[in-house]
């Protein structure tokens, strides 16, 4: 057996072992996927994934191939793991490895589409001082499983937006990083919900002066489900880590935000700063909100602030006082809102798509 | 780096050492219950009571109820597995008929509280205190009883109150925390022998300052308090409890439940001043103080404010909430927790606001040095119902030295689209140029430090009564006593 297939291997016994978390799990408090996906479970089907267009100078690998390149073997299955990534790991047949090589900067953005149902699995590895801007869509056509792992070498940089159109079914993916000495990590993931839709991030900030931005905007109605769940771990010092998630929810819909942020023993001049912010804009909406510090080091700057709450009072009377009727004020002010958290998209035209869809969103909403 | 302040600090800290000045032992022969629980242990707390059926029966089904029941995990605290057999789960000072006058009191016991620096005599009528001591599980004495008579203000101990208002008991007890509540709130159900009941008539202003010491003396037993607080419409009482207990190697258990019932326009504010024994600087001995306090804010316009000053026990696992019932409500808490050497603490509160207009504020003031670990673990929560509700919390954290954690856990939850909640924190550690401010302009390191903590802690320290800020304001020196620098 080579060193992968007893890797997965490995990840079913462990999945067997530990079964889909149940609300009675911490950190699924708020996404009861157990009975979001009822007696069928996650499955074992493998989900589909494709490319548009594979630009210049990065590397293309099939994870089901058994004599899969060095680096795929590498790093395969070695990030941060749980239940449920786990059970990517062990179920989805291949998958995709893609790697930009020490040095190579490409300028053209990869197009990834990630659909069907099933368990999917990704593996993306910048080299040292590789660079590449990432954009990503996708739907699910039934309960789907995305197990993701990045590695950044030294000095990497990775531009990353997630835009998910909303999904009928239950979503779930697991997104593990790990951060060289002065990687950087920029990411954006604007989410419709789904019947059940989370994404978890764990990023962990190995090498000094590695920084990770993170960003997001959810934008639910119906009875939509959408859960971000990230974890940033400081492992060493003079690392930086930005959050900032914007939420607009109405019908029955539930917005979810859990961030960690652990700052390790000895990680001097961590440096971090999160935000999490929620509109309700019906009497049956619910957002969930727990932006959780966990720092075991004394020299850092650690910050969190989170809100829940109506449209500014003031900011409505000033603009209706202005002759702009309240609905479109309204409308205004909830764009703004979420605008605040788009900044952090490096592309001017992936913004616009983003800012796009946000507005479609809001229009069958409002 | 390390600045040569904060190699001192470290110095300073590894010195501080034995500094628990209430760490002695008042030899006083108990009565005790035997080792172990069982339903026997339960009858023999009841019997020695003198307990009515109803209570013994209470009992019982709390002890049937917490045999199924599993001990809590979720806390970031770790401990070894608690033997519940090997522990004493009653014991009183022997002689115990009560005292018309300070002067029938052991005088050893009266000792005990001149170190504790209770003012157990004429300095209370000056300070205007009403002292209800609780001395390993029986009040001892207590004093102005009259006064509050007067008033029509109960106050007394609650196996006084089981007996001699057995209807008001029967009307408020478990219904803020149920039997069912918490493994450790049903443990209580099952074997509490003390406690304190205050009852506040309608529109009366309780004319003083109600106050407990609690102090846990026997070694090996547990101390489980249950006390009750019910203001009853357009009425204010103002409760303080401090507790100190003696140095042991072997941990204790303390478990209590507090109760708070506020009616219509009635206000309670309840203070606390916890130094118990945190155990030595390896982490040996100390209090497990795993304690449910829960306040109902039953009527409209009513409102309860928790105040407290954690410095003590080595495992501090407490939660004092607000359930905001009433519309119009308001839930207060005020929190300072100092965790030094090799404390842990896991507190903080939740505010459930269930009616409209209700409103809360948390300010919690949370202080790491040596190797302890401190969280702040709280809940908002919002419901359907609560049109309007608003909450502030800010939670800080200030860490002194490296081997420390300092720990936010908010939980934050709205039902309702009307609802304002916002939510502050940060961490740091104490900002070099605030010390070298003070270093520069004479102030010596220790009072520095102890001057920036206090500004730190100020929020809270002055929503304390008075006789309370100046016992806490010493307690955060002596806390941290060269621990920074």
């Amino acid at each position: 057996m080579t060193a992968l297939a007893a890797r997965r291997e490995e990840a079913r016994t462990s999945f067997a072992g530990r079964g889909l978390p149940t609300r009675r799990v911490e950190d699924w408090k708020y996404s009861d996927l157990k009975s979001a996906l009822g007696e069928a479970g996650l499955g074992e089907e493998a989900a589909a994934t494709r490319i548009m267009g594979l630009p210049q100078g990065l590397e293309f690998a099939d994870l089901a191939d058994p004599h899969a390149p060095a680096w795929v073997a590498a790093h395969l299955g070695t990030l941060a793991r749980n239940a449920v990534s786990e059970s990517s790991l062990a179920f989805a047949e291949g998958g995709i490895a893609l790697r930009v090589p020490a040095g190579q900067a490409i300028a053209t953005p990869l197009a990834l589409e990630l659909s069907g149902k099933g368990h999917l699995r990704l593996l993306l590895v910048l080299e040292a001082g590789a660079s590449l801007s990432l954009f990503e869509t996708g739907d699910a056509a039934g309960p789907r499983n995305a197990g993701i792992e990045i590695v950044l070498g030294e000095d990497a940089s990775l531009d990353h937006v997630r835009l998910s159109r909303p999904v009928p079914g239950v979503q779930v993916e697991e997104i593990a990083l790990s951060l060289a000495a002065r990687a950087r990590y920029n990411a954006h993931f604007a989410s419709f919900g789904g019947k059940l839709s989370r994404t978890e991030l764990t990023i962990a900030l190995e090498g000094r002066g590695a920084q990770a931005q993170l960003s997001g905007v959810s934008v639910l109605g119906g009875d939509a489900h959408a859960d971000i769940t990230t974890h940033l771990i400081h492992a060493t010092g003079n690392t930086h880590s930005t959050q900032l998630f914007k939420k607009v929810a109405g019908g029955k819909a539930r917005a979810v935000y859990q961030g960690r942020v652990t700052v390790a023993k000895g990680a001097d001049g961590a440096d971090s700063r999160q935000t999490a912010k929620a509109l309700l804009l019906s009497e049956t909406a619910e957002a969930d909100l727990k932006p959780e510090l966990e720092i075991f080091a004394d020299d850092v700057k650690c910050a969190h602030g989170a809100a829940i709450g109506d449209l500014d009072a003031d900011s409505l009377f000033y603009l209706q006082a202005r002759g702009i009727p309240e609905a479109d004020a309204r409308a205004l002010l909830i764009h703004a809102f979420l605008e605040d958290a788009l900044t952090n998209i490096t592309r001017d035209d992936v913004r616009g798509m983003v800012r796009n869809a946000v507005g479609q969103a809001l229009a069958a909403l409002t | 780096m390390s600045s040569p302040a904060q190699i001192e600090t470290r110095e300073a800290v590894a010195e501080i050492g034995d500094k628990y000045k209430y760490g002695f032992v008042t030899d006083i022969e108990m009565d005790m219950a035997p080792k172990g629980l069982s339903e026997d242990t339960v009858r023999f707390i009841s019997a020695k009571k003198g307990e009515p059926e109803w209570m013994l029966e209470w009992r019982l089904a709390a002890f049937r109820r917490w045999l199924t029941m599993k001990e809590p995990k979720w806390a970031r605290v770790h401990y070894p597995q608690i033997d519940y057999q090997d522990s004493y789960y009653y014991a009183a000072p022997k002689n115990t008929p009560l005292k018309q006058s300070l002067d029938e009191v052991d005088p050893k016991l009266l000792e005990t509280y001149k170190k504790l620096g209770i003012p157990l005599n004429e300095q209370m009528a000056l300070a205007g205190v009403a002292v209800d001591a609780v001395f390993d599980s029986v009040s001892v004495a207590t004093t102005f009883k009259e006064k509050l008579n007067e008033a029509g203000v109960i106050f007394c101990p609650i196996s006084e109150a089981i007996r001699d208002y057995p209807e008001l008991v029967k009307k408020y007890l478990g219904t803020v925390v149920p039997v069912t509540d918490n493994f450790f709130a049903t443990l209580n159900s099952a074997v509490f022998s003390d406690g304190t009941f205050v009852y506040v008539p309608k529109g009366v202003r309780c004319p003083m300052e109600l106050s407990t010491y609690f102090r846990i003396n026997a070694s090996e037993t547990g101390q489980f308090e249950r006390t009750i607080i019910v203001a009853d419409e357009g009425s204010y009482v103002s409760y303080l409890e401090g507790c100190t207990a003696p140095k042991r190697d072997v941990n204790q258990l303390h478990a209590a439940v507090v109760e708070l019932v506020a009616l219509d326009h009635a206000e309670i504010k309840y203070s606390t001043v916890q130094n118990w024994y945190p155990g030595d600087e390896n982490g040996k001995g100390g209090i497990y103080n795993f304690v449910t306090k829960r306040g109902d804010c039953r009527g409209d316009h009513s409102k309860i404010s928790w105040t407290q000053v954690e410095t003590g026990s080595a495992i501090t696992w407490k939660y004092p909430s607000c359930i905001l019932r009433g519309d119009h409500s308001v839930g207060e808490f005020y929190s300072i927790a100092i965790a030094n050497h090799f404390q842990q603490a896991d507190t903080g509160t939740k505010m459930i606001h269930l009616g409209a207009n209700t409103k809360s504020r948390i300010i919690s003031k949370g202080i790491s040095a040596g190797k302890a670990q401190n969280t702040y673990r709280g809940l908002v929560s919002v419901y359907g119902k609560a049109k309007n509700a608003r909450n502030y919390t800010q939670c800080d954290s200030l860490l002194i030295g490296g081997a420390c954690g300092a720990h936010t856990v908010p939980y934050i939850e709205s039902r309702n689209p009307t609802a304002r909640i916002e939510h502050e924190a940060t961490t740091s550690k104490i900002a070099e140029d605030q010390l070298f401010y003070c270093l520069q302009r004479g102030i010596p390191q220790d009072e520095a430090v102890s001057l920036i903590v206090n500004g730190f802690c100020k929020e809270v320290l002055q929503q304390l009564p008075m006789e309370f800020a100046v016992e806490a304001q010493k307690l955060v020196g002596i806390s941290l006593e060269g621990s920074v620098g």
